[in-house]
């Protein structure tokens, strides 16, 4: 940056604060302090806690083996690839509009106007890796899972991740652009032109998304998250819906809207098999630690409800001119057809693989079944739950209760599905652990198909 | 161009005489008046257009009428009996388009209409053949394969029209049908709907266009406003 482009952002800066006294370095520092503060007043304990309850001992023997390692690097793989797509969507360099508008659009050299952008985003991650990674070490360390030494490493470790996340980050905010890379350009090597090559039409989408993202949590609207952070799909525009009965066409059209998407259907069947083979194999031995089923679950809760997206949009498209011949609930159900086929063929799959190699016996596909109707009740639970009550958002309700309203059908699977697989594995009468698994899915269900109702009345 | 409408697509239903009818209709929210008691009455084959400045109720009242609004006073009822949405024989009855429907945002014009006409239990070459002609009679047919995010709002309005007109009904609810068209497609849209009523359909329509008004109303009934 040269003392002329210099001179330029503090003029502008002082055109934008006015009179106002500059509380960037407080407004910047004030983030660090509360999450220093929560890392350590929180953080820590939670972390020793959550690590002593998902069977510490079993960790400290697996931890550190090659498993434990390679577990380990794909937990971290699969969040770099999460962050670079999160790039897309929502970039570390996005200011405000305003400033987009007056100040970015302005011949000044991008990599200068957006500087103050980036550092403050890959301060963030770095400060956010250190305060993980010293989380996750004390807590380790305190829960006996591991040397306190573990400390340095998982400190230096984490900061470094940070490092990676920011960097990965802004590669996939450059790649997201309508203009495409620069021609003679490519990332990393154009990595230190990264921030000119990021154009304003992107920028703008970006803030404009951000603006609308930002208001739709603060209300608890998450469909409007939904809607604006997914893409529009363009996939397969020639393939046409065949026409078929009336519920068996709401079934091909989630299936040809999977087709349409094809990375979310790629997603949500690879989820879906890993959670169903994870639950099956925390089926096999009594000694299976709780933690098992539990991940199982939350990677299975992902997979299947990639595979709702027609069920969602059912949900979605509530209170507008009704088109279809069959009934709300009875379209509500249909959609459910897809994800618990999909669901079911790759348990079928996972199960045979595992069968094969001797893991497991072929009798757990039912056990994943049932799990799958369980999945299918929590989504209904999740798509039809609209708008959170006024209630959650009053003074005397917070943050906690916003989460908790939102987590409700995440919730109700780990609760049934954790503690009937937890059960089911240690009792010598896995049946009746399955018959009481079917009869808590059946609430589920029925919770789920109450708030089909409810929007149903509404509309 | 009446005529122009290919057999294969249906008009109305059932040859049903259906009578719509709100009786001193009104709706408050609070100290809020939407809508002012009115008195509408829609019989076979005739067709009611609803007149009145921005804000006077005739949305208010058309969902009223279609069954998705319960009114604070008076009573709407289709053949005397309440009009609910959520009954079976009032969704075959009426077909309503108030505000933007539903679509689904990985589906096509075309798979829509399939979608839709499935649903009403035409299934096989009849459903694809009747999404293609309704394309083909609001002259939006090349856009059969584009998503709903890929239209201009005009181009939208039109959609909407294709997908309420292919489904059964036998009383056809529009809420200002020529918003966003060009004098063309407005002068397209007139001749259809003209030929829906000439097939025996009831037509109930909020309109601001005096040249349809002119052409499709048998009876205005002006709104007043609060």
């Amino acid at each position: 940056m040269t003392g002329a482009d210099k001179e330029r952002l503090r003029q502008v800066r002082a055109a934008i604060l006015g009179d106002r006294p500059d509380t960037s370095l407080s407004t910047t520092l004030y983030p660090v302090y509360v999450a220093v503060i929560a890392a350590g007043a929180y953080g820590v304990p939670a972390a020793q806690q959550l690590f002593r309850t998902l069977d510490g001992h079993w960790l400290a023997a697996h931890a550190w083996t090659p498993g434990g390692a390679v577990v380990a690097a794909c937990v971290v793989a699969l969040l770099l690839v999460v962050v670079r797509l999160v790039g897309r969507v929502h970039g570390p360099v996005v200011p405000p509009l305003p400033y987009l508008e007056l100040v970015v659009s302005s011949p000044m050299p991008r990599k200068v106007t957006l500087a103050r952008n980036w550092r403050l985003s890959l301060g963030g991650s770095i400060i956010g890796g250190l305060l993980a990674g010293l989380v996750a070490g004390a807590g380790l360390a305190i829960a006996n899972v591991a040397n306190p030494v573990v400390l340095m490493p998982a400190t230096l470790g984490g900061t470094l991740l940070g490092v990676v996340v920011a960097e990965l980050w802004l590669q996939g905010q450059v790649h997201s652009s309508p203009l495409g890379l620069p021609k003679g350009s490519s990332l990393p090597r154009g990595r230190r032109n990264a921030l000119s090559m990021l154009d304003i039409t992107g920028l703008k989408r970006q803030s404009a998304s951000n603006a609308t993202i930002g208001g739709a949590v603060l209300a608890g609207d998450l469909r409007t998250v939904r809607l604006d952070a997914a893409r529009p799909s363009t996939h397969a525009r020639h393939v046409r819906l065949r026409a078929s009965g009336p519920r068996m066409v709401i079934a091909r059209r989630d299936l040809l809207g999977l087709r349409r998407a094809p990375w979310g259907a790629l997603y949500g069947l690879g989820f879906a098999a890993a959670g169903s083979a994870g639950l099956m194999l925390s089926l096999q031995s009594p000694r299976t630690p709780t933690m098992a089923p539990l991940f199982s679950l939350i990677v299975a809760y992902l997979g299947f409800g990639a595979l709702c997206e027609g069920l969602r949009l059912h949900a979605d498209n509530s209170g507008t001119s009704r088109l279809l011949g069959i009934a709300y609930r009875d379209t509500a159900l249909a959609h459910c057809v897809v994800p618990v086929s999909l669901w079911a063929l790759s348990a079928l799959v996972a199960d045979a693989v595992l069968s094969l190699a001797g893991l497991v016996r072929p009798i757990a596909f039912v056990w994943a079944l049932g799990i799958g109707i369980l999945l299918a009740g929590s989504h209904l639970m999740a798509s039809f739950r609209g708008l959170p009550p006024a209630g959650v958002f009053g003074p005397n309700a917070g943050v906690p209760a916003l989460i908790f309203w939102y987590a409700r059908p995440l919730l109700a699977t780990l609760v049934v599905g954790t503690a009937m697989t937890a059960w089911a594995a240690r009792t010598p009468a896995p049946w009746v652990a399955f018959s009481w698994m079917l009869i808590l899915t059946g609430g589920v269900v029925l919770w789920g198909l109450a708030l089909v109702d409810k929007r149903d009345r509404r509309s | 161009m009446p005529g122009r409408r290919s057999a294969a697509i249906p008009a109305v239903s059932e040859p049903v005489s259906h009578v719509l009818r709100a009786t001193g209709v009104g709706k408050k929210i609070d100290e809020a008046v939407l809508l002012l008691p009115t008195d509408v009455e829609l019989g076979r084959a005739g067709c009611v257009v609803l007149r009145g400045p921005n804000g006077s109720g005739k949305t208010t009242l058309l969902r009223i009428l279609a069954g998705t609004l319960s009114p604070s006073e008076g009573e709407a009822t289709l053949d005397g009996s309440p009009v609910d949405e959520r009954l079976g024989s009032t969704r075959t009855a009426i077909a309503a388009l108030i505000g933007a429907p539903a679509t689904y945002r990985d589906l096509t014009l075309v798979d829509h209409l399939v979608l839709i006409d499935s649903t009403w239990g035409h299934a096989g070459d009849r459903a694809d053949a009747r999404s293609d002609e309704i394309l083909e009679l609001l002259e939006i047919d090349h856009l059969a394969g584009r998503f709903p995010h890929e239209l201009s709002s005009g181009q939208q309005q039109l959609f909407h029209l294709s997908m309420v007109l292919l489904r059964p009904s036998s009383i056809l609810m529009l809420d200002e049908p020529e918003q966003r068209l060009d004098p063309d497609k407005r002068d397209l849209l007139t001749r259809i709907l003209l030929d829906r009523k000439a097939d025996g359909s009831g037509l109930l329509i909020a309109c601001h266009d005096p040249a349809m008004t002119e052409a499709l109303a048998d009876t205005v009934v002006d709104v007043q406003s609060a």
